[in-house]
């Protein structure tokens, strides 16, 4: 670009021809000879030029970077050639294209770029901001709980917006005066408090509250902001503030108060704009914060209601339960038990065990309302085959296309440590007995399934333990675990019973437990159901008692009036009467 | 027993009145929408098919899953007038209608809408 043949200055006038077309040319021209005094320009140029120095020519020079542009090209004593050749003229920006002539002038060809500066700049700007806010966004919404949140986006606010940011939450409780508020300010710790705050006091906060549009910052006079406001070890007076409302999903989820001091640039419109917008998000992210804690805290309470219960020893029976889901992440499924223990002892207990086609928080929701229903029922457990079929009406009248099996039994301790049951199952395997010699037995109760047939019927068996003698109920998570040492098997109830003979003897406690661990045995690391199981024990008597010379409960026969006796409810014949009307 | 997940697969085959369909494999949750599905698919309302006979012959397994999709099937049944037969039924599932009281439900030669069964004893 620097001409190598060199020609003597000051020839004048300049060998560059003006023409009508270069001196009416849009944009600014000069013809500047070697020694960088300028010789021509046209008339854009010339009022460019008088614009900024006034005047006429003698008082016009290049501009500092123009003049080192020109110095490059002429081969001065400029040697480091900078490679912009942009630089400002009065209030615009120029882009600057020589075309050196062969006698040592350049023609200079100077565009105006402010526009393309200043929208280049304004889009750096608008990646920068939206970079930052999503910044936010991720920063917001990767935590769970609203404290953590609050404090983050406070942080936040000072680090790119304000000297202090505090963010004041929705009145808690609502409709009250007292407000959760946070303070953070620059190169200081985030605080938090609650206080009694009156909206009217800060100028443009009772709007903020309740998500009206902000308050342009010029309309807030700094002096006017409460000193409560301003956090601790703030520095200098307050020279600008904005507040701006924090809108949540549907409902405004607070305020930003952000602060300058006198010492900075008092916030600019844009400057707002991007606060509104930060508030935006942080409003979205706090609502969606403060979302799911209620959700959490509801899924907790409910799933504290479909938890299985503990269980011990009621009036001198032992109980013991345990409840596997067939995921083992999941605490709740389909299958279920619990023990309603009679008033006092002379009272039957009530023992449910349960489970309810399904797996999962479908299933669980259903068991929810099968164990309520039982509850309620419970006063009439004197008649299984009614509770049951009440039950099975109700079922049937639910919206749910879920079917229910389980297995009730009622307890009552007799003399001498035996335990006299009443068990009847509705569809569900027939409970174990563990008897004192060592044998299992399969108890004789059968009956219908609940929930999808009109018409129901059961058969309660009785039966009595002896001290030391077990009651086990269980569902066919456990008999139809599949695995063993081929793999695919099922375990079955065949085995199941194999597996606890000679067991008597041991607490409802270590039954339930060896249950488990055969089923978990069986089923290595396959796939399974739901399993629960639920024992009920006869506590062996002190040393001092002595057990029956026979060893094992008798079995009652039809001396009692449930033994061996089709129970259907009146409520079954009703159903069924109505059933044939149709 | 049998090794599990087998392939599960319907055969459906319309003869005259008569849809058949044939079950293979596990009837488990996954099975059970499908045969639910196959079978309301074709007893819309107005069907002409007068039977659905459901043939166990190749059936692996039921789970409850699977029971309840013969329950809502014998509901579809009812609505449409449609009588239903479980064919072929190997001893598992004959043990799990027995155990939950649901064979005669199922299995009675007239299980249509206009008669009650499952009672057992009148």
């Amino acid at each position: 670009m620097v001409p190598s043949r060199g020609l003597p200055s000051g020839s004048r006038p300049t060998g560059v021809s003006v023409g009508p077309a270069w001196s009416e040319a849009p944009c600014p021209i000069l013809v500047v000879d070697r020694n960088g005094g300028i010789v021509e320009v046209n008339e854009a140029a010339r009022t460019l030029l008088s614009g900024t120095a006034g005047g006429d020519r003698p008082s016009w020079h290049l501009p500092d970077w123009l003049a080192d542009a020109h110095r490059c090209v002429t081969g001065g004593p400029s040697t480091t050639c900078a490679p912009t050749r942009s630089g400002r003229i009065g209030e615009r920006m120029f882009e600057a294209f020589p075309t050196p002539h062969p006698d040592g002038d350049v023609v200079w060809w100077l565009i105006d770029d402010t526009d393309r500066r200043l929208a280049e700049e304004t889009l750096r700007r608008a990646q920068e901001r939206a970079a930052v806010l999503a910044g936010v966004s991720g920063t917001l919404l990767s935590s769970l709980s609203v404290q953590t949140c609050v404090e983050a986006a406070a942080r936040l606010a000072v680090h790119h917006l304000a000297d202090a940011a505090v963010l004041i939450s929705p009145a808690s409780p609502a409709g009250s005066d007292r407000f959760p508020v946070t303070f953070a300010r620059a190169g200081g710790p985030v605080t938090g408090t609650t206080r009694t705050v009156d909206p009217a006091t800060v100028p443009g906060l009772a709007e903020a509250l309740q998500g009206l549009p902000s308050v342009p910052a010029c309309w807030i006079d700094p002096g006017e902001v409460p000193a409560w406001v301003i956090p601790q070890g703030f520095e200098g007076p307050v020279g600008s503030v904005v507040v701006t409302p924090l809108p949540g999903h549907g409902v405004p989820d607070g305020a930003l108060i952000l602060l300058r001091s006198v010492g900075r640039r008092a916030f600019a419109e844009d400057e707002e704009a991007f606060a509104g917008l930060f508030a935006a998000r942080v409003g979205a992210a706090l609502s969606s914060v403060r979302v799911y804690g209620e959700q959490s805290r509801v899924t907790a309470l409910l799933m504290r209601e479909l938890l299985p219960p503990a269980l011990g020893t009621v009036h001198g029976v032992e109980y013991a339960g345990r409840f596997r889901p067939f995921q083992d992440s999941e605490r709740i499924g389909g299958d279920f038990y619990d023990v309603h223990p009679g008033a006092d002892p002379a009272e039957e207990t009530l023992v449910v065990l349960g489970d309810v086609a399904g797996k999962g928080l479908d299933a669980a929701v259903l068991t929810g309302r099968v164990r309520n229903s039982l509850h309620a029922l419970r006063p009439l457990a004197h008649d299984h085959g009614h509770v049951l079929g009440l039950l099975n009406t109700a079922l049937l009248t639910s919206p749910h296309e879920r079917f229910v099996t389980l297995a009730l039994a009622s307890v009552l301790r007799r003399r001498a440590g035996r335990v006299r049951l009443r068990l009847t199952s509705a569809g569900h395997p027939p409970p174990l007995v563990l008897r004192a010699d060592g044998r299992v037995e399969e108890s004789g109760t059968y009956g219908d399934l609940l929930g999808a047939m009109p018409s129901v019927s059961f058969r309660t068996e009785e039966l009595v333990l002896a001290p030391g003698e077990t009651c086990l109920l269980y569902t066919d998570g456990i008999t139809e675990a599949r695995g063993g040492p081929v793999g695919g098997e099922l375990y079955g109830v065949e085995r199941l019973a194999r597996d606890l003979t000679g067991r008597a003897g041991m607490p409802a406690e270590a039954v339930v437990e060896r249950v488990h661990m055969l089923a978990a045995q069986w089923l290595g690391r396959g796939r399974h159901d739901d399993m629960a199981v639920v024992a009920i024990g006869a506590p062996r008597t002190g040393p001092l008692a002595v057990v029956d010379g026979d060893g094992h409960a008798d079995r009652r026969g039809g001396a009692d009036p449930h033994v061996g006796e089709d129970v259907r409810s009146p409520n079954t014949h009703w159903r069924q009467k109505r059933t044939r009307r149709t | 027993m049998t090794a599990p997940d087998p392939e599960f697969s319907l055969i459906v085959t319309a003869v005259a009145d008569v849809l058949r369909v044939e079950i293979a494999g596990d009837l488990d949750q996954t099975a059970s929408e499908e045969l639910v599905r196959a079978v309301a698919g074709h007893l819309t309302p107005g069907t002409a098919f007068r039977h659905l006979r459901l043939d166990f012959r190749q059936l692996t397994w039921i789970d409850s899953m699977g029971l309840a999709a013969l329950l809502r099937t014998r509901r579809l049944t009812s609505t449409a007038g449609v009588r239903l037969r479980l064919d072929n039924r190997p001893g598992f599932l004959d043990r799990l209608l027995a155990l939950t009281g649901t064979s005669a439900h199922l299995t009675a030669s007239g299980s249509t809408g206009e008669e009650v069964t499952g009672t057992g004893t009148g």
